[in-house]
């Protein structure tokens, strides 16, 4: 990381894109999971699961939000000067993810605004999805990242 | 636990109705643990690391005080529903940083309860949940809403 320009506030300009995928959800995944946070049977309980109004297995939508939130850091937040988040908004879970789907995601900024309460600081709101491997949109969420300003004098990276 | 209690239909659940469970303590293995898998950035991840943030130290991941949050509400009811899943969460705010061997209650207000008008066999709340530590101050506070099956025989 120190060998890389970190990425300031003033880099993440409205548009800017952010990828990630390859995610394989594994049943042994969705059940380890599910009974730390979830512990909702068609969450951890594959033959119960068949009975339920999903009919087999699926994750725990917070299960989704937190491989979306790995894809994303692997992908863009270890660049960034990342100062967390204040939280989310908007949330829908439109489809389930079952055991044997890849995930990917994908993040666009919809908008940016310098902190009033913290100076040297700003944050950014992105519309953010996360993909099945046909290509349909499980879930969608509005991310928002707080993010240093860049330090007077330091170089734009190139 | 939800054979020796009664099951929470639809109409259980009403405007007003607080339900509360906890406390989890968030162990130091377990919020690395989940940082590690999920996300790992130096505050959630590296004691000497995270203690040059803003946070001044090891910090759960917002991911994780969801997931805790999460399992204190199936434990306060939805575990004693016929909980049917959720379509989403309005608003989260990470009002205030999780650190190791925080002592985490939950706290859920119904704040709406809407019958579906087609389907006849459930409906949807809607609720506040918090997430408070044991200094009783909010660590989340999420708004969001979950589906529930309504007592058989009482569909109009």
């Amino acid at each position: 990381m120190r060998s890389r320009k970190l990425r300031y506030w003033e880099d993440i300009a409205i548009g800017t894109k952010r990828e990630g995928g390859g995610k394989i959800v594994t049943a042994a995944e969705i059940i380890a999971f599910a009974s730390k946070y979830d512990p909702q049977y068609f969450h951890t309980d594959p033959k119960a699961a068949e009975k339920s109004i999903y009919g087999g297995l699926i994750a725990s939508g917070w299960h989704t939000a937190a491989m979306m939130m790995r894809m994303l850091v692997d992908g863009f937040n270890n660049d960034t000067a990342s100062l967390g988040s204040p939280g989310f908004d908007t949330l829908r879970w439109y489809m389930p993810v079952r055991p044997g789907d890849i995930l990917s995601v994908r993040s666009v900024c919809v908008d940016k605004a310098p902190s009033q309460s913290r100076p040297g600081t700003g944050s950014c709101r992105f519309q953010t999805e996360v993909l099945n491997q046909k290509g349909e949109v499980v879930m969608s969420l509005i991310t928002i990242g707080m993010y240093r300003r860049r330090p007077q004098g330091e170089e734009t990276p190139t | 636990m939800s054979a020796t209690k009664e099951t929470l239909y639809l109409e259980d659940i009403v405007p007003g109705r607080i339900f509360t469970a906890g406390p989890y303590v968030l162990e130091r293995e377990e919020l690395i643990a989940f940082a590690r898998d999920y996300d790992p950035q130096p505050f959630h991840l590296d004691e000497a690391a995270a203690a040059k943030t803003p946070y001044g130290g090891l910090i759960a991941s917002g991911w994780q005080s969801v997931g805790i949050l999460m399992r204190l509400i199936v434990e306060a009811f939805v575990g004693r529903t016929i909980s049917m899943g959720s379509p989403g969460v309005d608003e989260v705010r990470w009002l205030k940083p999780v650190r190791p061997g925080d002592r985490l209650s939950a706290r859920v207000t119904c704040v709406e309860q809407i019958p579906s008008r087609s389907k006849p066999d459930r409906g949807i709340c809607k609720f506040v949940y918090e997430l408070v530590n044991q200094d009783g101050e909010v660590a989340v506070r999420m708004k969001g809403m979950g589906m529930f099956g309504r007592r058989p025989g009482s569909a109009t």
